[in-house]
């Protein structure tokens, strides 16, 4: 299917017709922050953002998440309802390659029922990003501001319209459905969008060589840089949980009166409790060995596995950090180490 | 007047000293406007040490963040004091500490910094975006100048000052080993103006607020885990057994979590709003710790983190405390 | 877990019996249990050396090995020290009640590749549970092995598990049994000293040998060691890790050592694998 043009003044429509077919997700303000979040179709759609404060990752992998309900002392396990068929509106490239990169886990071996049921239910249509922030290095880490990998659609601001081009047979059901709202796209659009997304990327100002860095990571294991990196590491959850690759949970019951509830949520390598034996040994005792296992998740053992690295490069880690944990120099750190 | 070159001798001195084990200041971030907490081990790393508008980190969390890990048979434990850096509020969690018996006082050595103020991250970004290059920020009067990489910006303090700071009272420190520079004059009255603002609010209207700010919380702990006070090794919210948190993130448990570690600070917070400063998703935890700072103001007359001699608040109690308060 | 089956799901299974391995604030209480469902009977298969995860509805799950050979019979058992917040409420069960169960996890020892010959199973207060199965199996297909020597010690005789069992072992004459406690006490009539000086006393030949050893870390440590000294190629020693878990399917994330999930790669590893992994013995 060709590219077509969505004129701004239509997009109104577009998201009406979005939200009429199915659950559509948007970039919202909850409080002061940005995530995305279940809109009607009167929405006014608004997708001049950075990038969320939360990854887009909350809506296929949310923080919380019912596995089962049952009532206590009894032995029925009531699953919850299917997925509904949901469209994430404006999600950036970043955040879209991340779940592509996610998936590689949950489809593992054993297929993980609750992710894959809603990644299969779920369009993306991303939105080229044309002012990357201070601390994005997607171009480092395989990725780029139109980079279309996680994507069903991708949409590009032309300034008065968006170019809209579908990349999936999914993307290309959605744009059909919504299908006499698009005018044609002509070569000059196709090519200044090309333009955008090539001006776009000479705006990302940091990066990083990460060539090397897993096939080095092993030989840093006893290294003086992991204590180094982490001795102002407040050990807290921000760079995990912000992070759109980051995946690890927990699984609690959880009681309210009769009814209750097996769930999990978002947990992460940076608490202690994180693997803690009931023992009272932690393998992992301090922020020294949690900040190794995170570096090393995502830019050795996850390479090993899957041979990709699970990070895109979004910033959100350096950005939110309280104590400026910069992972782009850690990895520096990790190049220069002897 | 910020004196750098004597920062770094006295650092110098400090680090080298035989009872010192490692000094905690300042240093340039790895981008625009940040910071990061410099962890200074020798001599030769002196010259990274900054002080500036700046330097938000109360770097007093470290003295209780430490992990302390078992010592190995046939070792001592190290018993080497740990130095560190103090603006006025930071050094009011120090005596707190002290006063907690939390820290031991032979343990620490305290370096004073008197302070004009920090800003606020989030106003100056906004000030200024996407600035990647280092900046140099100073104070100079009530201004505060910002050295960009297109020039020299003056901008008037009360602009980008972090709110803590418009109405602080001690930005000297209340306690100190050495002081590096003169002190300064104090920049408000600790009035509690925005407090009074919030009680004004009918019930509905305050649970409307929180429940939309508690609603975003995501549970990442960064606020209990930078704060100097919060250092139970055996944190309320971690436990399991018997688990009077749920992990889940939702309005119910974000609630007692924030409520929680709220009531737990009260009459130990020292206002170094460091729980707000780190919020990812800006929740002003500061209401709630000053609303509950000037209750024990109030009706106790007991303000902490000032003298390292007096009671913890909690368990002193005085024959003529008020209790018409208590249901 | 039956093909199609939601993995997160458990199934209910119940206690046919019950007993105290051990006395004390961690005693050892062993469940057999049998799945309710008899469809999820028949696609349950489990190997020695597999895991599974066992809970209760409004409590949580935790991970164990299970301590029964697949040729015992069509039940499972569990040898639980009572420590945390699962294992206590699990304690409380009796005949009778309703456990949940999911699995069976991990890989497995490699019985097959091991037939013919002479296995050693090296085992230390609890840690013996995981090497029970192996134990019988290699009984139960005797003639299928060069032979079977157990070394099992713990703190005291009270702290051994499986004890009975291992009474009834050293009276046979086909099997090789060790019991040891690390003090002299009255009335025990077997060996006194530690499990790593107990194997340079039984001075198992390294010829046509596998060696398993589970105990504690300090344990295991020496085992290696005295192992290295019998001449123990570390392609012949097996250990089974554990960590915390909470999927078992290599989703959750924090069971890894290195780039290896203990509940996926492992729990059993060759010491020629983990000798490399640097996380293995932290």
């Amino acid at each position: 299917m060709d590219s077509m043009k969505l004129s701004k003044d239509k997009l109104n429509s577009f998201v009406a017709i979005l939200a009429e077919q199915k659950q559509l997700y948007m970039p919202q303000a909850e409080g002061e922050t940005l995530k995305y979040s279940p809109v009607n179709a009167k929405v006014q759609p608004d997708l001049v953002f950075s990038n969320t404060a939360v990854p887009a990752k909350s809506v296929v992998f949310p923080q919380v998440e019912t596995l089962f309900r049952y009532e206590v002392e009894k032995t029925d396990i009531k699953m919850p309802a299917g997925e509904e068929e949901r469209v994430l509106l404006g999600v950036r490239p970043c955040d879209a390659r991340a779940m592509s990169i996610v998936d590689n886990l949950f489809s593992w071996d054993v297929d993980d029922p609750y992710y894959l049921g809603k990644r299969e239910k779920t369009i993306v249509v991303g939105l080229a990003c044309q002012k990357p922030g201070v601390n994005c290095f997607c171009s480092s880490v395989g990725g780029g501001p139109a980079s279309t990998e996680g994507l069903d659609v991708l949409l590009t601001d032309l300034g008065e319209s968006f170019l809209v081009k579908p990349l999936t047979e999914k993307g290309e059901k959605l744009c059909q459905a919504a299908g006499e709202i698009f005018e044609e796209a002509s070569s000059d659009d196709l090519n200044s969008a090309e333009k955008l997304h090539q001006e776009a990327a000479a705006l990302i100002s940091r990066s990083i060589e990460t060539g090397g860095i897993p096939e080095k990571l092993p030989g840093l294991w006893e290294s003086g840089i992991w204590k180094e990196v982490s001795n102002a590491c407040l050990g807290c959850g921000i760079c995990t949980f912000l992070c759109p690759t980051c995946h690890c949970f927990d699984i609690q019951d959880e009681i309210e009166g009769f009814e209750g509830r097996r769930c999990r949520m978002w947990d992460s390598c940076m608490f202690g409790e994180y693997t803690l034996h009931t023992s009272g040994h932690n393998p992992r005792p301090t922020r020294r060995e949690r900040t190794r296992n995170r570096i090393n998740h995502k830019y050795n053992y996850f390479v090993q596995k899957f041979d990709v690295i699970a990070c895109v490069g979004c910033g959100r880690c350096i950005s939110s950090c309280p104590v400026n944990i910069d992972i782009i120099e850690i990895l520096q750190q990790v190049k220069e180490a002897q | 007047m910020v004196d750098l070159e004597k920062m770094r001798t006295i650092a110098k001195e400090t680090v080298s000293r035989d009872d010192v084990r490692y000094l905690i200041g300042w240093r340039q971030g790895t981008y625009g406007f940040r910071v990061s907490p410099h962890f200074m081990k020798g001599p030769e790393e002196a010259e990274k040490l900054i002080f500036s508008p700046l330097c938000s980190n109360n770097l007093a969390t470290y003295l209780t963040l430490t992990e302390k890990l078992p010592v190995p048979r046939g070792e001592q434990p190290d018993s080497r004091k740990i130095a560190v850096m103090v603006k006025g509020c930071d050094s009011r969690a120090v005596v707190q500490q002290l006063i907690e018996k939390g820290i031991e006082r032979e343990r620490v050595f305290v370096i004073g910094c008197p302070c004009e103020g920090v800003l606020d991250l989030k106003k100056v970004e906004e000030k200024f975006p996407g600035i990647l290059s280092p900046v140099e920020v100073e104070w100079s009067g009530d201004k505060i100048i910002f050295t960009l990489p297109d020039g020299v910006k003056e901008v008037p303090k009360g602009e980008v000052l972090a709110k803590k700071c418009l109405s602080c009272r001690y930005p000297n420190p209340v306690m100190s080993d050495i002081t590096l520079w003169d002190e300064v004059k104090s920049l408000g009255d600790g009035n509690y103006e925005d407090v009074k603002e919030m009680e004004e609010k009918n019930p509905q209207e305050k649970w409307s607020f929180w429940k939309d700010k508690f609603s975003s919380c995501i549970r990442c702990y960064s606020c209990r885990n930078v704060c100097p006070m919060c250092y139970c090794e055996d944190c309320v919210l971690d436990r399991l057994n018997p688990q009077w948190i749920n992990r889940s993130a939702n309005i119910s448990e974000n609630s007692a979590f924030q409520l929680a570690r709220a009531f737990h600070l009260a009459g130990r917070c020292i206002e170094c709003g460091e729980c707000e400063r780190v919020c990812p998703v800006d929740i002003p935890l500061m209401a709630l710790n000053r609303k509950l700072a000037k209750e024990v103001r109030e009706q106790y007359e007991f303000e902490p983190g000032l003298d390292p001699e007096s009671k913890p608040f909690q368990s002193s109690y005085r024959p003529n405390d008020k209790e018409d308060f208590i249901l | 877990m039956c093909d199609n089956a939601n993995p997160y799901v458990p199934y209910m299974a119940t206690i046919e019996d019950t007993w105290y391995e051990t006395l004390g604030d961690r005693c050892v209480k062993t469940f057999k249990v049998t799945l309710d469902d008899a469809a999820a009977r028949d696609c349950w298969s489990h190997k020695p050396g597999q895991c599974a995860m066992v809970g209760l509805l409004g409590v949580g799950e935790s991970m164990f090995c299970i301590s029964c050979s697949p040729t015992e019979g069509d039940f499972l058992r569990f040898s639980i020290m009572r420590a945390g917040k699962n294992t206590q409420a699990l304690h409380e069960q009796e005949i009778g009640d309703k456990i949940t169960v999911r699995g069976p996890y991990g890989n497995n020892f490699p019985m097959d590749d091991w037939k013919g010959k002479h296995i050693i199973t090296i085992g230390g207060g609890i840690g013996q549970a995981p090497l029970r199965p192996i134990v019988e199996y290699v009984k139960a297909n005797l003639d299928q092995y060069a032979g079977l020597t157990m070394i099992y010690g713990a703190r005291t005789s009270g702290d051994l598990c499986f004890k009975g069992e291992f009474e009834d072992m050293s009276k046979r004459d086909d099997l090789s049994c060790h019991m040891t406690i690390d003090l002299e006490e009255e009335g025990w009539n077997y060996n006194v000293g530690f499990v790593p000086t107990m194997l340079m006393d039984v001075n198992p030949s390294p010829e046509n040998a596998i060696a398993i050893t589970c105990g504690p870390p300090i344990m295991i440590r020496f085992v290696l060691e005295n192992l290295k000294k019998l001449n123990f190629a570390d392609e012949q020693i097996y250990t089974t890790l554990e960590n915390r878990m909470k999927c078992g399917f290599g989703k959750c994330g924090r069971c890894n050592v290195g780039s290896l999930y203990v509940c996926k790669d492992g729990p059993v590893f060759s010491y020629a694998t983990l000798k490399d992994v640097p996380e293995a013995f932290a």
